[in-house]
């Protein structure tokens, strides 16, 4: 009698690995574009469609995938999971992996990614219970590159002339591209500082970059004659929707 | 007379080998198809599924044809036990892993190791108690010859 028993054991437990092993060859996972877009909180949403097509023979129990995005010291910047309990035999699921990145967060580890172009490190990992009872997973590291939105951001020498008895009028350009994988608007602030680093003037102004587009313009600061000196240095401020950041000093003269 | 009941018996206990052996190797034949696209991911799973078959099949011939002496339950412990123990070894503790193009994959089969190891010790107590049975049968039989 136990010798029936475990028989129908052993070919019950080799049946059910065998066609376990032989689903996973109808098991489809298509993933789409990514998609970039901002949340009402202004922090940036990649959001990555998965279609999953069980033609198995059993259910996918637990289907998990978690990614990490780090910076170049390995630190997490930002971090997404999406957890499907059940995949039901036959069913076709469409989901999305979304994953927060707060600038703020990413500027904190190094400004680096502000003004020039890197990349960065995403460790996915995705898992589930075949059958729901045998776990299976995988994971890999990408990278990605990242576009800086101020690459190559110059504030170039002053000229000056005189605008009245008291002020001068000092112009400056300014120029970078957003190679972002997303629009930049916002505020550029100079503050001028003469080369005992008092603040002579201030201006700002207002800008709009497109993704991969250059940028050009000026800025106009009124000085007083009496604290202007030939050398010193801007401190610049980049106020955004998506992040604020500053100040960047840069000398002139 | 005794000489070909004894040839009898042999030919009988190969043709169950035979048969035996025939059957598991077809069986392995039909579950090899479904499992083979694995192979392409897992280059030594052919390899490692033909030495469990060869072996597996070895000792169910050998223990056919030692059955109705004491060898027959050596046999059928050592089946169970190779079992076990090559699948633990051969699945590295219950947790497969597998390095394929920066993609790191794994494979738990810890609950199925644990129904293996299970249906196995099972086996070897079934193996124990037919053992017992046979010697206290033998000596049974013994006592009534004396």
């Amino acid at each position: 009698m136990i010798g029936i028993a475990t028989t129908f054991f052993w070919i019950f437990l080799a049946a059910f690995l065998v066609s376990a092993a032989y689903s996973v060859k109808d098991l489809h996972f298509d993933f789409g574009e990514p998609q970039m877009s901002m949340t009402s909180e202004n922090k940036l949403l990649l959001s990555l469609p998965i279609n999953i097509i069980n033609e198995g023979y059993y259910a996918i129990g637990a289907f998990n995938m978690t990614t990490q995005l780090l910076d170049f010291n390995g630190s997490v910047i930002a971090k997404g999971s999406t957890f499907v309990p059940n995949i039901g035999r036959g069913e076709n699921l469409t989901t999305s992996h979304n994953m927060t990145i707060e600038m703020g967060e990413l500027l904190q580890h190094s400004n680096n990614y502000l003004f020039n172009d890197s990349e960065l490190e995403v460790s996915v990992f995705a898992g589930m219970r075949l059958a729901e009872l045998v776990p299976v997973g995988v994971s890999t590291n990408l990278s990605i590159p990242w576009g800086a939105p101020f690459y190559n951001f110059t504030l170039g020498e002053p000229s000056h002339e005189r605008f009245n008895r008291t002020h001068l009028q000092v112009t400056a350009p300014i120029s970078f591209e957003n190679h972002a994988f997303f629009d930049i608007a916002g505020n550029i602030q100079i503050k001028m500082y003469n080369s005992s680093s008092i603040l002579t003037g201030e201006s700002q102004i207002s800008f709009e970059a497109p993704q991969h587009a250059p940028y050009n313009g000026y800025i106009e600061l009124f000085v007083p004659i009496t604290s202007f000196t030939p050398d010193g240095h801007f401190e610049a401020y980049f106020l955004t929707s998506v992040f604020n950041y500053g100040p960047m000093v840069i000398s002139y003269g | 007379m005794v000489d070909k009941a004894v040839v009898r018996k042999i030919v009988f206990k190969a043709l169950k080998a035979t048969v035996k052996g025939i059957l598991f190797y077809m069986a392995y034949f039909v579950l090899w198809s479904f499992i083979s696209p694995l192979a392409e991911f897992i280059p030594s799973l052919q390899q490692i599924v033909e030495t469990f078959v060869i072996i597996y099949v070895v000792l169910m011939i050998l223990g056919e044809l030692a059955s109705g002496t004491i060898y027959q339950y050596f046999l059928n412990v050592a089946k169970a036990l190779f079992v076990t123990l090559y699948l633990i070894l051969e699945l590295k503790g219950g947790v497969f892993s597998l390095t394929f193009n920066n993609l790191n994959f794994f494979v738990d089969f810890r609950m199925v190791l644990a129904v293996v190891v299970l249906l196995s010790l099972l086996g070897i107590a079934k193996t124990m108690l037919q053992a017992v049975n046979y010697l206290s049968e033998k000596a049974e039989y013994g006592a009534k010859l004396n």
